[in-house]
């Protein structure tokens, strides 16, 4: 083994120590929170209701054009896609399977976590760590509130409403706007188009969207969090909040993954 | 007052999402607490046969009615019968569906029938596909067709064997005379063909005697002179 050789291990074991180091730190960070439910009762509930609703209301209600112009131009994109490769004799029988199949049991959790994270995670990290370099947060901690239980907590409650939300939301628009868009091509009867979708979609589907629905509420603002938290100056904030961005997404899709292959394979 | 617009707009939010899941869910359990009967869609190419309330059977026994049909414009024209069949009978998905007469004159009847291999139940509103679609109208019509066919064909058929009968007789006749009158040529050329053979056969004799002639004496034969020059 040569000097270059030794020094591409070193570097490769120094960066797998680090991914080690940062999910012993983030795991400390969330069980910090659950320690800190103690401190609970000192808190107002109006405060963290107050924050909770504001929440929902960004994460939610404010994307809602942007989910239900995603959903409308997915479902359309996987109906066109259907009708144009497949035969149209017939097709109103699978039309419901492929539907649920690609949107409610894949695209629609994802798509909508994505939104969520692209919108939601990165303005919770850049609050956080503005707060955090206003002072804003040492001034909370001075009043004797529990800074991580009265920040993180009410938007992972947030969050999770939210999600619940926009994920049924997303599905609903997307089943009937592939719907709405297959009729340009070939005549389903709604009623069939309903049977289809309630055959198809099993009450396993929806034990499995709901699941997701509550991890990506808890794993997009904790992380978000975790991140928004890290900033020690302010040029720092804007690569926190990427890196919150980007670990988060990338957390997503293995969690699908592993959820995907957990009940389907 | 602005917290409180949030927290309507928050809870319509959440509460529509909500009620649209429990109806789901209601749906989903009530799909399996249905009524006695369900409707099938059949597809037809034609409903010239088919009316509001034709029975449907199977193995004469009757299950159900036509209670609806829709036209259907795309991908082309055709039309969804809604049968309203018992949901007790077992009916298996690709199971076939026969438009027949019950007699000459009778009303049709939908006659399903189930497929050699079993696979699903047929479900409410599935799609009976591959439709069997026999009308006597319409076989009576076709027959009609193919007799006329045939009877023109017969007489196109018989036109012309008559035709060529009279072409025939017309070439026979011809070939007769073109044999006479080559005989009578030859006949006629009989006597010439003889006098010029005798005319070749003098002339082969003259030449005969110039060459002998002409070997015996060459110098005389070239430049004897006539008695009389």
């Amino acid at each position: 083994m040569n000097a270059q050789d030794s020094n591409i291990l070193i570097a490769l074991i120094r960066k797998i120590l680090d991914v080690w180091g940062g999910f012993r730190d983030f795991f400390r960070f969330s069980s910090s929170i659950f320690s800190s439910f103690q401190s609970f009762k000192h808190l107002r509930f109006r405060s963290i209701y107050t924050i909770a609703i504001n929440q929902t209301r960004f994460t939610g209600i404010d994307a809602l054009p942007l989910i239900i112009s995603i959903a409308l131009l997915l479902g359309g994109t996987v109906i066109i896609q259907a009708t144009k490769n497949f035969p149209k004799f017939g097709i109103e029988g699978f039309i419901g399977n492929l539907l649920v199949l690609i949107i409610a049991r894949e695209l629609g959790p994802l798509a909508t976590a994505m939104i969520v994270v692209s919108r939601s995670g990165s303005a919770i990290a850049a609050e956080i760590a503005t707060q955090k370099q206003n002072k804003e947060l040492h001034a909370l901690e001075v009043m004797g509130v529990n800074t991580i239980l009265f920040i993180v907590f009410p938007r992972i409650m947030g969050s999770i409403l939210a999600i619940f939300s926009l994920i049924i939301i997303f599905d609903i628009v997307a089943f009937f706007g592939g719907y709405i868009i297959s009729l340009s091509t070939v005549f389903i009867p709604i009623d069939i188009f309903i049977e289809s979708l309630l055959d198809s979609f099993s009450f396993e589907d929806l034990v499995i969207t709901l699941m997701k629905s509550i991890i990506y509420g808890i794993l997009i603002p904790l992380i978000a969090s975790y991140y928004g938290f890290k900033p020690q100056s302010d040029f720092q904030i804007p690569i926190y909040v990427s890196r919150a961005v980007v670990r988060t997404l990338l957390i997503l899709f293995v969690i699908n993954a592993f959820i995907s292959a957990l009940f389907y394979f | 007052m602005k917290l409180e617009k949030n927290e309507l707009r928050v809870a319509v939010f959440i509460i529509i999402p909500t009620a649209i899941l429990f109806l789901f869910i209601i749906l989903k359990l009530g799909y399996s607490l249905a009524s006695s009967t369900i409707d099938v869609y059949l597809k037809v190419d034609s409903i010239s046969s088919i009316k509001k309330g034709t029975q449907v059977k199977i193995k004469g026994y009757p299950i159900g009615r036509v209670v609806e049909i829709t036209p259907v414009y795309k991908p082309a024209l055709h039309f969804l019968a809604v049968l309203r069949i018992q949901k007790d009978i077992n009916l298996f998905e690709d199971c076939s569906a026969i438009i027949q007469n019950q007699n000459i004159i009778g009303d049709p009847v939908i006659e399903l029938r189930n497929p050699e291999k079993k696979g699903e139940l047929l479900s409410n509103g599935s799609v009976i596909e591959g439709l069997e679609h026999v009308n006597l109208e319409v076989i009576l019509q076709d027959v009609h067709l193919l007799l006329t066919t045939v009877t023109d064909t017969i007489g196109l058929i018989k036109d012309i064997s008559l035709e060529s009968k009279g072409n025939l007789r017309n070439l026979v006749s011809n070939l007769a005379s073109s044999a006479a009158t080559f005989s009578s040529m030859l006949q006629s050329s009989q006597k010439d063909i003889l006098a010029i053979l005798t005319s070749f056969r003098e002339t082969a004799k003259t030449m005969n005697d110039i060459s002998e002639e002409l070997k015996r004496h060459p110098i005389k034969f070239l430049f004897k002179k006539d008695k009389g020059e």
